[in-house]
Order: C-alpha cells, then structure tokens, then sequence
C-alpha cells in the first residue's frame, strides 16, 4: 500500500460523503446556541474556591504563627505549615492561571497539555503529602495549640523528639528525589507508574499517560 | 438582505461539513454518541465565531477547535465542554442512506482504512486526518503547534504502520 493509494482512498471517501452528506440546518436551528456561552467553566470555578480555602489557612496560619512567635516549637511548626499551605496556593493560582487561558482555538499540543495538566492537579497534593511526612508532627502541635489552647510538645519524651529529628531529616534527601520522579516524563519507569497507579485516581493516571504521549510526539 | 450572524455561521458549517463529519466519526467509536460530539463541536464553534481572526485561515481555525472538542469527548473529559441541557436528539449531519456511516457504500479498502484511524492515539489520528484531508506539513503544524520535521517524521511513521496492517490482511485473506 503506498502513499499514493492511501489518498485515492481517501478520495473515495470523500466522493462518496460529498454526494450523500447534508447538513440538518433545522438542527442547529434547534440548538438555543446564544445560551450556550453562558455556560460557566466548571473547572475555573473549583481551583477558584481552592485559591480562596489556601488563602484562608494562610491568613490563619500566619496569625498562628505570629501569636507564638516567642514559643519557638510552635512559631517553627506553624512556618511549616504555612510554607505547605504556601505551596497549594501557588499550585492552585497556577491551575486557576492554565485553565483560564483554554482557548480550543489555539494549537491541539498546547491546549491538550495545559488541559492535562489541570486534570492531574491531584498529584500536587499526592506530592505535598509525602513531602509533609518527615514534618508530620507540626499537624498535631499546631492542631492542638489552634483548636484547644493544648501544647503536647513539652510532654514529649526528649530522647524520642532528637532521634526523630534526625531520621526525618536523612530521610528528606531521598524523599525529594522519589517526589522528583514522579512525574509524567518518567511514566516509562516501571516502578513510577506502578507508584502513580497505587497513589494517584485514574483521572491523575490517565492525564500523566497522555501528557508523556505528548512528550513522545513532540519527539 | 445582510444574512444574520447564524444564517453566515450556518453556512460555513454547510461549507465544512465534510471535515467535521470525519472528524467526528474517527473520535466517536459508539455510534449513539456521534450526535453528542457533533452538536459539541458546533456549540463550540459557534461560540468561538465572533473571535475568529480572518487573519488566519478559517480551516485552520475550525479544525484547532473540531479537533480540541474531539479528543476532550473521546477521553471523556466531561468538565471540559458544554453541558448536554443544550443539546437535541437530532443529528447535525444526515446521509442520504440514513444516518449510518457504516451503512456508506464504500469499498473494503476505504473501511479498513478508517478502522484504522479509529485504532490511532489521539494525536496520530489528528495529524492523519489533516494529512488524508490534503493539508500541507506547515498547515498541519500550525494546527497542532509541533514543527514541520516532527509532522513530516510521524506521517511518515503512520504510513509504515497503515501499510503494515494492510500488508497483514492480506496476506491472512481478509
């Protein structure tokens, strides 16, 4: 089969959908379409609410942090937890920024990657989970300072708080590098796929796919 | 009379219903859903019309959307495009013989071929499609945004698998 023959059968097709297809006018007709760009984007509207709920937990971790400043374990865990809450925001301004700029007008490779990229938004906070973990206690001591006035760090077994400190903290190094890995350029990777199949939902899964398609077609 | 901004917009689907056509049957496997897609790319279309720079080429202009709206429905991207509340039974597109592409009198070889761009990931069906449609490489390339070699190179990939497959079949007697 060569190029050529490809074409004449395409030619054919198109001989033949030119003497039979017709347009039902009476069906667009139907349509309401000056009501159709009413529509709101779905999408712009959530990440809009999760830039506002990120801005919320800032403004209440700062104050937090700001009314125990001279405390330093509560000041240092509500820093923590402020520069999280920091990192949701700038991933959620970034996700309200891509879906604003959605034009299908625009070029397929460049709005098929913005899209993807919003559809696996989850993966932000898969990340910022891990990344939390060697730090998960400032959860609880901030939780409990905001919520019952109740400081647990004193009642802490020192022994136990130092070991921990430095087991999180030679953990954090190869805890960047696996975060660094899980993206969808190395979706090749067995064991980052089998790790994105067990973490992520099947929208995350399906968007990382796509978007290392995209990279192999733009090769 | 000046005709209305939905007689003209009418009449450039009417124009173009050949592309949109098959572009909607290469994305829309289930029969039942193609009068989904189709109603969508027109939706969107139309409200995409008043924004269309004569600058550009309309097709160009037409396929970037058909195209955008196809994938997003064919990977079920339900959040990305407008809701059904706007959409009716009818189908957009009628064929003389009934509203069944399969019902087309067409050769086995033409049928094979769009089982086979059917079969294609998203992408390669698009660059098919537009390539099949007698696109030059930079008009496929300013459509999906890649650059003349990239499009040069897949054509030519997809061509070696089109023949492969046909090859196949006939040497198993289909």
């Amino acid at each position: 089969m060569e190029d050529k023959e490809i074409r004449e059968l395409f030619a054919e097709y198109n001989d033949k959908l030119d003497s039979v297809l017709s347009l039902n006018k009476a069906s667009i007709e139907k349509m309401k379409l000056n009501n159709t760009k009413k529509q709101t984007n779905k999408i712009l509207i959530l990440r809009s609410i999760e830039v506002v709920f990120f801005l919320m937990v800032m403004i209440v971790l700062g104050k937090f942090t700001a009314d125990h400043w001279g405390v330093l374990h509560l000041a240092v865990s509500g820093i923590i937890l402020y520069v999280f809450a920091l990192i949701a925001l700038i991933g959620s301004i970034g996700e309200v920024a891509l879906a604003a700029q959605i034009d299908y007008a625009k070029p397929i490779i460049e709005i098929r990657e913005k899209i993807e990229k919003i559809n696996m938004h989850s993966l932000l906070f898969i990340k910022l989970a891990f990344l939390s973990a060697p730090v998960w206690w400032t959860y609880p001591i901030v939780a409990l300072a905001y919520f019952f006035d109740f400081d647990i760090f004193p009642h802490l077994d020192a022994a136990f708080v130092h070991r921990y400190i430095i087991i999180n903290a030679l953990l954090l190094i190869p805890l960047i590098w696996f975060l660094k890995k899980l993206s969808y350029i190395n979706m090749h990777i067995k064991w980052v796929r089998k790790t994105i199949n067990i973490l992520a939902s099947a929208n995350t899964k399906k968007a990382m796919e796509f978007l290392n398609d995209i990279e192999e077609f733009k090769k | 009379m000046e005709p209305t901004k939905k007689e003209k917009f009418i009449s450039v689907i009417d124009e173009h219903k050949r592309i949109i056509y098959k572009i909607v049957n290469s994305y829309c496997p289930q029969r039942e859903d193609r009068k989904d897609l189709e109603q969508e790319i027109v939706i969107q279309l139309w409200n995409a019309f008043d924004n269309y720079n004569p600058k550009y080429k309309f097709t160009t202009w037409m396929y970037r959307i058909a195209l955008n709206t196809a994938i997003s429905f064919y990977r079920k991207e339900k959040k990305w495009y407008q809701k059904n509340d706007f959409f009716n039974d009818e189908s957009v597109f009628c064929l003389e013989d009934g509203n069944n592409v399969e019902a087309l009198e067409l050769s086995a070889n033409v049928k094979l071929l769009q089982e086979f761009i059917q079969k294609l990931k998203e992408l390669d069906k698009a660059i098919m499609l537009l390539y099949l449609e007698e696109n030059s490489y930079e008009e496929i390339a300013d459509i999906l945004g890649v650059s003349t070699t990239n499009v040069g190179t897949k054509i030519g990939r997809i061509k070696v698998k089109i023949k492969k497959e046909f090859d196949k079949i006939k040497s198993h007697g289909r």
